[in-house]
């Protein structure tokens, strides 16, 4: 269960408050608006990578639930479960990207499972080889690549909260991709 | 040597050049500003983290001292090393931070010390028993424990994009922890 009170829309600022409502009004959001002096920007560094099309969604999904996996997160695995879905990757793929290694074996393109690698090798190790960051780069380009890493930083530093304040899953609920515009 | 070009300074619009004045000519920016649909977005959290006064400058870089060396990042160490020192952390407390020295003889206040066992326990587990969360809410209350996550949480991600691209550390330039008239 939640360990700490959820603030209430009407708690927030203006800014604060259509932020949070762009985004499904999720328990994350309710819980880490708590931090109000620093909330605003973690969530409009959060909407930058939500919107930005640099990195195609399903990519992107890819590497969140093999980020939410490895940081052992529940509620970041049942939300980006179903936004996976919605993104155009498939069950047996969801099954696979949160597993410890049947992504190896499933039908990954070269692009996606350089990423897999990375996300693998970073989250395990903190660190990648010289020769699984050059797959990525030469594939993606130095833009794509920063942005990739911003999105692994993202969720694996978002997952700690998560897991600190033990947050629930929404029972419906689902983060809207991309973010509605209020 | 890093592993992505850095972005030059000079081609950079107005507001990051304004922003990177401010906050310092540091490499971690122009690696960042590679990626600019997210980069501005990112700028305004640093700002907001830094610029809270919920915590002192020294209890923040406990903090992020404490998840630089737990992550391995040699560029958050180079950079937070000294700052931690500007904010009256003495070296023996720097070295505890960094398992050097023992933490217990190191004089940390009790508030400093649970911020510590919460950064530890959580950046090595990526959870907090309930005995760990009851103690760090108890002292820190749900606004400061939150944001306390939050710098965590930062700081914890971009060690990860630092040690991925191999980021070397600055030569001489640091980051600004205050900006505008306080410098």
């Amino acid at each position: 269960m939640t360990r700490i009170a959820y603030r209430r829309p009407e708690e927030m600022t203006e800014q604060a408050r259509e932020l949070t409502s762009a985004r499904g009004n999720l328990n994350v959001y309710r819980v880490l608006a708590n931090a109000e002096k620093v909330f605003t920007g973690w969530m409009l560094a959060g909407r930058a990578i939500l919107t930005s099309q640099t990195v195609p969604v399903r990519l992107r999904e890819l590497v969140v639930l093999r980020t939410a996996y490895l940081m052992d997160c529940p509620y970041e695995l049942g939300q980006h479960r179903d936004v996976a879905r919605t993104a155009g990757v498939s069950s047996d793929e969801i099954n696979a990207v949160t597993s410890e290694s049947d992504w190896q074996e499933a039908h990954f393109d070269a692009v996606e499972l350089a990423l897999l690698r990375l996300t693998t090798e970073l989250l395990t190790t903190r660190n990648v080889s010289a020769k699984v960051f050059e797959q990525v780069h030469a594939a993606l380009g130095s833009e794509a690549t920063v942005e990739v890493l911003m999105v692994i930083s993202r969720y694996s530093g978002l997952a700690l909260m998560l897991n600190a304040l033990d947050v629930d899953l929404d029972e419906t609920a689902r983060l809207p991709i991309p973010p509605v515009r209020s | 040597m890093s592993r992505i070009p850095l972005t030059s300074i000079e081609q950079q619009p107005e507001p990051v050049r304004e922003w990177m004045a401010r906050r310092g000519n540091l490499n971690v920016f122009r690696l960042l500003a590679n990626a600019p649909q997210v980069f501005d977005g990112w700028t305004q959290m640093v700002d907001e983290l830094f610029d809270s006064p919920t915590f002192s400058r020294r209890m923040r870089e406990v903090v992020i001292l404490r998840v630089a060396h737990l992550q391995g990042s040699r560029y958050e160490l180079g950079q937070h090393v000294g700052i931690a020192r500007n904010t009256g952390l003495t070296d023996q407390q720097i070295n505890a931070i960094l398992d050097t020295d023992h933490l217990d003889a190191a004089g940390f206040s009790r508030t400093e010390r649970t911020a510590l066992d919460v950064v530890t326990e959580l950046c090595s587990t990526h959870r907090l028993t309930e005995d760990s969360f009851a103690t760090a809410h108890a002292v820190f209350g749900d606004e400061a424990l939150t944001e306390l996550l939050m710098i965590v949480s930062c700081y914890y991600g971009l060690a990860l994009v630092l040690n991925a691209a191999d980021l070397d550390v600055d030569a001489a330039a640091r980051f600004q922890t205050l900006t505008g008239d306080a410098t």
